[in-house]
């Protein structure tokens, strides 16, 4: 391995041009073969020729070997030199938003890693708004590169792990493993969903399906783009981690992200066919990619996962076991916590001590203020509600937040109180203090699900439990008989105060939200946010 | 005949000298270059600083010399001159930048202040590309000093005296896997 980042860039022009080579053979086979098939068929054309093999008239291969340069220059063209946007747009990603502090973060990292490999070439950081854990880097020949990540990846990691996956990306990229398998995937992606169509066509048309000419083209270049992935050999991976850990001298990061990807869903499914050699892990789980031997070796992209985890652990004298214990305590860690929280008592205007209540249940009690008096479970001690940290924050989130300081111009479709504008999972949204319902933008909403910042008690869990029964029971009943219950009027959108449309947030979260189309808002009643992000997270653990 | 071959030889060597000081030239040029990125990223912690304490102040009435110690190691590090002092008042900031936010973890009140988490965010950030650039400026200086010492090179390096870059040196510290939970 080359010694600065520097060097590696160098090598990665020529390695592109095997593929332009390979390309242009593949062309050039087709072409003649062509040729011939014309000579066969009309034999009166070609009465001049000296004979009926094309083999023996060489003016005629060279027009067709210029013919295909000429096809190949501008399919190579084509599809390698504004790859990123193509796939970027396929995958969806979204630029970061800068307002949003787990964005903001991740935006700092891709400028940290690009400060460790000298500034050499500017890298897109991009964000995939979906609840899988995976990361995917593209480059194209016009020199443009982008790390994209998805938002359960990053709400996941910490700071240091994701460092080491954007680094791993960036090696990837600075290598050119990327860019060859960016124009691999765009030399023959044409081809796989123009045979896909062609497909369907023919089944519609006439059920026995017989050899269109063209379509056995296609079949033929669609294989060899098969056999192109056997260039890019799961050696990549490993070098791309050894890289990583050069970069950010973090093994244990690495095997903890790999770790934590390897045990969730990896976006099978919105990754579409092609892409796999991108990403970070292979979203689509097989017996292959997780087999050694000659033959996995040779016609997989990824290396196994379990494999690669050892020998970054092995970096640090560790073992998987150590860090599954490493994830153990931490879970249980987190849940003592969630046990060790305080309950309040608080006094009553007559005098009397009520509770213990969970501070998520205060906010339900009127007559709660900094001025009560209260004492904590753990303590006899006996104080004023300002003066506990926990209880502090409390009231600076529900009660400062009244202030003018938050009001927005919008008002709540419900009581009409101006919505206020409050930090919630790293990002904002806006609530009415008043009946406690949030207006989220449509692109936020994916962001708050995959993040675990907020805590859900048991009363959230009973909630969601009724919530779901209740509206699967609305939902047969309408099926079924075509009853509609509860029929409430609809709302008007705070922004453009035209009705929203009354859905649920879809099939399998059985939570009802009102979503403005025009405005891309969502309007989520008291608790429904809270409900619906109960029940994706008991999804994903 | 033989005066044409001398020729000939002379000219190669005087091509190939060339080429070894070209190489010498974009390397010392390459090291200037990452130690300026480092310089901009120190400046740029200088520049947080005070905004940092002038947040975290109202909160921390009772950790006044932590604040105080960052806020004489920033003026000493900003005095400083030269590659070797600098890095070591470097460090000295970089060391109690560390005790401060080992400090904050203790001040829930601070963890949901989203001013202070923008400004903890961006001095972590900035604490990474100071390392990272360290990383990749004592990467440099290692191979400058390689090719100034390898064997044809170091005839042309002390006949136009070339000298060695000096290393950004780490604390003692700094060697063990930081164990802290970045948020």
């Amino acid at each position: 391995m080359p010694i600065t980042f520097i060097d590696i860039e160098r090598q990665k022009t020529y390695r592109i041009g095997f593929f332009f080579i390979f390309l242009l053979l593949l062309y050039y086979l087709v072409a003649v073969a062509f040729a011939q098939g014309l000579f066969f068929v009309f034999p009166i054309l070609f009465l001049k020729a000296d004979s009926i093999f094309i083999w023996n008239s060489p003016h005629i291969l060279i027009i067709v070997f210029v013919f295909c340069v000429v096809f190949a220059l501008l399919h190579f063209y084509l599809s390698g030199f504004n790859a990123v946007k193509t796939v970027l747009r396929n995958i969806e990603a979204i630029p970061p938003d800068t307002n949003d502090g787990i964005h903001k973060s991740f935006v700092n990292v891709i400028n940290e890693i690009e400060i460790v490999n000298g500034c050499s070439g500017k890298i897109k950081p991009m964000v995939i708004p979906s609840l899988s854990l995976n990361a995917i880097a593209v480059s194209d020949l016009k020199g443009d590169s982008a790390i994209a990540i998805t938002e359960g990846l990053l709400s996941r990691l910490s700071r240091q792990q994701l460092e080491a996956v954007v680094a791993h990306e960036s090696y990837h990229i600075l290598s050119g493993d990327c860019l060859e398998a960016t124009v691999a995937t765009g030399l023959f992606g044409l081809y796989a969903s123009m045979l896909d169509k062609l497909q369907s066509f023919g089944e519609d048309e006439k059920r026995e399906g017989g050899l269109h000419p063209a379509f056995l083209l296609f079949w033929i270049l669609v294989k060899l783009s098969h056999l192109l992935n056997l260039f890019i050999s799961r050696e990549r991976e490993y070098r791309a981690d050894a890289a990583a850990v050069k970069m950010t001298r973090n093994p244990v990061a690495l095997a903890e992200a790999l770790y934590l990807i390897s045990n969730n869903w990896k976006g099978a499914g919105f990754i579409g066919d092609g892409l796999e050699m991108l990403c970070m892990v292979n979203p689509k789980e097989s017996e292959i990619e997780e087999s050694e031997g000659f033959w996995a070796n040779l016609l997989s992209t990824h290396p196994p996962i379990e494999k690669r985890i050892k020998i970054l652990l092995s970096i640090a004298h560790l073992t998987i076991s150590d860090l599954e214990n490493r994830f153990n305590v931490e879970h249980e860690k987190d849940e003592k916590e969630i046990k060790a929280e305080d309950k309040y008592y608080i006094l009553d205007k007559n005098q009397q001590w009520q509770g213990p209540f969970h501070i998520s249940e205060l906010k339900e009690i009127p007559w709660f203020s900094p001025m009560t008096w209260i004492k904590r479970t753990s303590s006899n001690e006996i104080e004023r509600a300002s003066e506990d940290d926990a209880l502090k924050l409390f009231f600076e989130t529900h009660i400062l937040y009244k202030h003018d300081k938050y009001a927005s111009d919008l008002r709540c479709p419900l009581c009409k109180e101006p919505l206020l504008k409050i930090p919630y999972e790293r990002t904002y949204i806006f609530r009415c203090h008043y009946c406690k319902g949030s207006l989220v933008d449509n692109d936020k909403i994916s962001r708050i699900l995959a993040r675990r910042e907020e805590r859900f008690d048991e009363r959230i869990a009973l909630l969601a439990k009724a919530v779901q029964e209740d509206n699967k029971r609305a939902m047969v009943l309408r099926k079924t008989k075509g009853i509609v219950s509860g029929n409430r009027r609809l709302l008007n959108c705070p922004k453009c105060q035209n009705p929203m449309m009354r859905r649920f947030y879809s099939l399998v979260y059985l939570v009802e939200i009102d979503r403005c189309g025009l405005c891309n808002v969502t309007w989520f009643d008291n608790d429904e946010l809270e409900i619906l992000q109960y029940i994706t997270e008991m999804r994903f653990s | 005949m033989i005066i044409w071959v001398v020729i000939g030889l002379f000219a190669v060597i005087i091509l190939w000298l060339i080429l070894i000081y070209n190489s010498i030239i974009s390397l010392k040029n390459q090291v200037a270059g990452a130690w300026s990125q480092i310089d901009v990223q120190l400046k740029r912690r200088h520049d947080l600083i005070p905004n940092l304490i002038s947040v975290v102040k109202d909160y921390m009435e009772f950790e006044r010399d932590v604040l105080q110690k960052v806020t004489i190691a920033r003026s000493g590090a900003m005095n400083a001159s030269g590659i070797g002092e600098k890095a070591k008042k470097e460090n000295i900031l970089t060391e109690a930048l560390r005790s401060l936010f080992a400090v904050m973890e203790n001040y829930p009140v601070l963890k949901s202040n989203t001013n202070v988490l923008e400004l903890q965010e961006e001095l972590i950030s900035t604490e990474n590309k100071i390392a990272f650039s360290r990383q990749f400026y004592n990467d440099l200086v290692a191979n400058y000093a390689i090719k100034l010492e390898k064997f044809p090179n170091n005839i042309i390096a002390s006949l136009f005296g070339f000298k060695h870059a000096e290393y950004f040196k780490a604390e003692e510290s700094d060697k063990v896997l930081p164990k802290y939970r970045a948020i």
